[in-house]
């Protein structure tokens, strides 16, 4: 492998069998693939890499994230109980990223678990808090679509059991 | 459970947009009654969803779907319960439009994906404002979907995971049963717990044992490399009993013991300390007592798990029980009592007639009169349930057997009035108006090191097993290595004496006859608060992980935030402050109003009915626990509680029970949530 030719090349290949090529620094994101090239060692490089969880779209989205956040630091700290006190916090940049249809906010979410992609995980699911936080129950069921499957009883009876936290 | 069903996953739908399928289940939309059965054919066709890209956040939606498989619905826009889509009316339709659309429904289904984009943009583009509406209408509910049923609970709990305000959490538990069952998950509540630092205490998990019983080391204190370590407090099983013990006012050196000793989940932990928080924040009730009507001075004050032990310069103790209920007094001292310490059921006390006293406090006798010091007994402290500890103004220290009722052994270096002593081990250490402070061996009776550098009398010292903290008449407060006897560090800004400390792990605070509060980091060595708390002296202080409440001769309480020193309230105005003490959810103070001297007492516990019984909680959590009728009988027989009380109690005991997790086990080993995972 001679690194005068240019960046070394990945090939995904994702659950529709669409073949995708992308820059192994970029891919390596992933902790998945990381972990799976560096147990591979350099044969892999030129194969197809299966990625049978993840459709084409869902993918490309995927790559496009890590494409721009390359140049991260590597979240070094496993202190997840710090980062998750700044809810709110999303740069601007993945806001706009994320500003995609519930179902591919989703996938987003499912994808980079399942690749391992920690700090898109936590800018998924930042997300989907976010569209939570500041609603009333029937905002929140409107915002997702949601049916009120609870009986007049019960909505009444969950109401007063959770009643404690709205006395401020 | 049966009142959701999840969809498999995302992927496989958008791997199969493109084949014709089976995919009637994965409807989003909630058709009515199938009507026709030959519409069937139609019905069971694929959702032909465009993959949405990042360029394009509208894939198309089924008409077809819609079309045939539900009758006509009437548009509803506007809110109603449940999800709401646009239908579109079919009750002028023509003969032949279905026909027709049967074969626009043909063409549409063999399109490719851009073909389909194409034919959509196209027709789109021919539509008016109002048809552009209805499509928006129609589309944007079937663009929706609801995430906790659309992951796994892991990613779930991941998502509730960054949501720190639990009124959000409360509403999010009413939207749907999933909703719900997904929020009593406990694993969410710990989170928040740990981000309102709602840890859990000692009491709540060491029950049964007095935490300074269970806690005090055999040996040297002073070699526990662990303790260093921990910034929360409570973190070490051990380490409790020192910080509460840390306080150099004669006040409550055990506040950290039982009250409220419950098995919970995190849930109801959080509820519970967050309905405190508020109830010190603008409730909680008092009651008032007169305690003499003549004007005395109030000497010392106590809170222990039992009891409220008041002292007074008119030789009287007086016993109370926690609500402020007169129990007994104790007499027998014949002037002024200046110092007393309990342990549980006993009390130790000195006073001006040089006399150490050992009382019962359960039945008010007095159990031992130790006769030595030559003048008055300044303070005193215990070292465990066998030894306490007395400073004189003869100058000399005192270790009494109380049990025996003997001196054990005297202390002798001082050379002048010894005014103030804290206890760590076989530590004792002393502060003195010869304005030195010493270190003494207990077990040996010698000093170790002697602590000079202020230039006057001491008024205060706090010992954390490590480090000697020291308040002066010279307004600057010192910090001293314990093994070495040297000089850490002298703490300056107070421009007068220095007459309340209290030391909490890295955390210090001294109240000085300026009226000011000082917060101190021991990490950096720097003030953190500068409070100006009072017009006149601080007459007692006292500060845990969330607060400090003081007391000052202008007869103010005042509760301030311990992170962000902000005054939180102003709990009493009265004219002179004695002394003040709490715990969680109580505060005692006790003050001059007129001529009397009077007593309030304050309880933050949230009401009874805040611990409802919840009807319908999920299956798994309401095994029942076998810890129950335990934590019971100790209620009963440890705090001495009255069948009525228990009675009025037992309600929240079982909530308690039934809602502890599975992630709940708080038994021995595990003492906080901080070190479970």
């Amino acid at each position: 492998m001679s690194e005068n030719n240019g960046p070394i090349m990945v090939t995904l290949q994702s659950n529709d069998m669409q073949q995708i090529q992308v820059e192994k620094a970029i891919v390596e994101r992933s902790m998945l693939i990381k972990n799976m090239l560096d147990d591979l060692g350099d044969g892999v490089i030129g194969q197809t890499i299966p990625i049978p969880n993840v459709t084409e779209p869902v993918l490309r989205k995927v790559i496009e994230w890590c494409e721009h956040h390359r140049g991260d630091p590597p979240s070094t700290n496993e202190d997840e109980s710090d980062n998750r006190k700044k809810t709110t916090d999303i740069e601007e940049w993945d806001q706009k990223f994320m500003q995609v249809d519930q179902e591919m906010l989703f996938e987003i979410i499912l994808a980079s678990n399942y690749l391992d992609i920690k700090p898109l995980l936590d800018v998924g699911c930042k997300t989907v808090a976010n569209m939570i936080k500041g609603k009333s129950p029937e905002e929140i069921r409107k915002t997702f679509n949601i049916t009120n499957d609870f009986t007049a009883e019960e909505e009444e009876q969950i109401r007063r059991e959770n009643e404690w936290a709205e006395d401020r | 459970m049966a009142g959701y069903s999840r969809p498999l996953s995302f992927s496989e739908r958008r791997g199969s947009t493109m084949s014709c399928g089976e995919e009637l289940s994965l409807s989003t939309t909630s058709a009515g009654p199938v009507i026709v059965n030959q519409r069937l054919d139609k019905m069971a066709q694929p959702r032909p969803r465009g993959p949405p890209t990042p360029s394009m956040n509208t894939p198309a939606a089924d008409f077809d779907q819609q079309l045939t498989g539900s009758p006509p619905h009437p548009p509803t826009p506007a809110a109603s319960p449940g999800p709401t889509n646009a239908q579109p009316d079919w009750s002028d339709a023509a003969d032949d439009e279905d026909f027709f659309l049967a074969n626009v429904r043909q063409v549409f289904k063999t399109c490719s994906g851009p073909h389909r984009n194409r034919i959509l943009a196209d027709l789109l583009n021919m539509c008016t404002t109002q048809q552009l509406s209805f499509v928006h209408q129609f589309v944007s509910p079937l663009l929706k979907k609801d995430p906790f049923t659309s992951l796994p609970d892991e990613l779930c709990l991941r998502i509730l995971s960054f949501i720190d305000d639990p009124q959000v959490l409360a509403r999010a538990s009413q939207v749907s049963r999933r909703w719900r069952d997904l929020l009593s998950d406990d694993v969410t509540w710990k989170n928040l717990c740990a981000k309102h630092d709602y840890g859990r205490r000692l009491s709540e998990v060491y029950y049964g044992v007095p935490s300074y019983a269970a806690s005090r080391p055999g040996a040297l204190p002073l070699t526990d490399p662990d303790y260093a370590n921990h910034s929360f407090p409570g973190a070490l099983p051990g380490s409790a009993a020192y910080y509460a013990a840390s306080r150099s006012v004669d006040g409550s050196s055990d506040t950290a013991l039982i009250e409220r000793p419950k098995l919970r989940s995190y849930k109801s932990h959080f509820k519970q300390r967050y309905l405190v928080e508020s109830a010190w924040r603008t409730g909680g009730r008092h009651t008032t007592r007169t305690i003499t009507q003549d004007g005395r001075v109030v000497t010392s004050l106590h809170l222990t798990p039992k009891y409220i032990v008041v002292a007074l310069d008119n030789a009287r103790i007086h016993i109370f029980d926690r609500e402020g209920n007169a129990l007994r007094t104790l007499q027998g001292h014949i002037m002024g009592v200046w110092a007393m310490v309990p342990w549980e059921d006993v009390l130790v006390s000195g006073g001006c007639d040089r006399d150490v006293r050992v009382w019962d406090m359960a039945n008010g006798s007095c159990l031992h009169t130790l006769r030595g010091h030559t003048s008055t007994v300044r303070c005193l402290k215990m070292s465990d349930a066998n030894t306490a500890i007395s400073g004189s103004r003869d100058t000399t220290l005192r270790v009494w057997d109380i049990r025996q009722g003997v001196c054990r052994n005297v202390l002798v270096g001082h050379q002048a009035s010894v005014r103030c002593l804290e206890i760590k081990g076989d530590i004792v250490v002393s502060g003195s108006y010869d304005a030195t402070a010493k270190i003494w061996s207990i077990s040996e009776g010698r000093c170790l090191h002697t602590l000079t550098g202020h230039f006057s009398q001491i008024y205060a010292i706090a010992f954390d097993g490590q480090r000697v903290v020291t308040g002066s008449l010279d307004t600057s407060v010192r910090v001293w290595n314990a093994y070495t006897g040297e000089a850490i560090a002298v703490l300056q800004g107070h421009t007068s004496l220095v007459g309340q400390l209290q030391l909490r792990g890295n955390t210090l605070v001294t109240g000085g006859s300026d009226g000011s509060v000082r917060v101190w980091s021991l990490e950096k060595m720097c003030p953190i608060h500068r409070l100006a708390a009072h017009d006149n002296s601080v007459t007692s202080l006292q500060f845990d992980d969330t607060r400090v409440v003081s007391g000052g001769s202008d007869g103010r309480v005042k509760v301030w935030d311990v992170k962000t020193g902000h005054l939180v309230r102003e709990l009493i105005t009265a004219e002179s402050v004695w002394r003040v003490v709490f715990e969680d959810e109580k505060c005692v103070a006790v003050a001059n109003r007129g001529s009397r001297v009077m007593m309030e007492v304050w309880s933050f516990s949230p009401p009874e009915d805040a611990y409802e019984r919840p009807v319908s909680l999920p299956q798994r959590l309401a095994e029942p626990s076998p810890t129950h009728p335990l934590t019971a009988d100790f209620r009963r027989s440890t705090l001495g509680l009255s069948s009525i009380d228990m009675d009025e109690d037992s309600g929240s005991q079982d909530i308690d029970m039934r809602d502890a997790g599975p992630s709940t086990a708080p038994l021995a080993g595990n003492t906080t949530f901080f070190h479970d995972d």
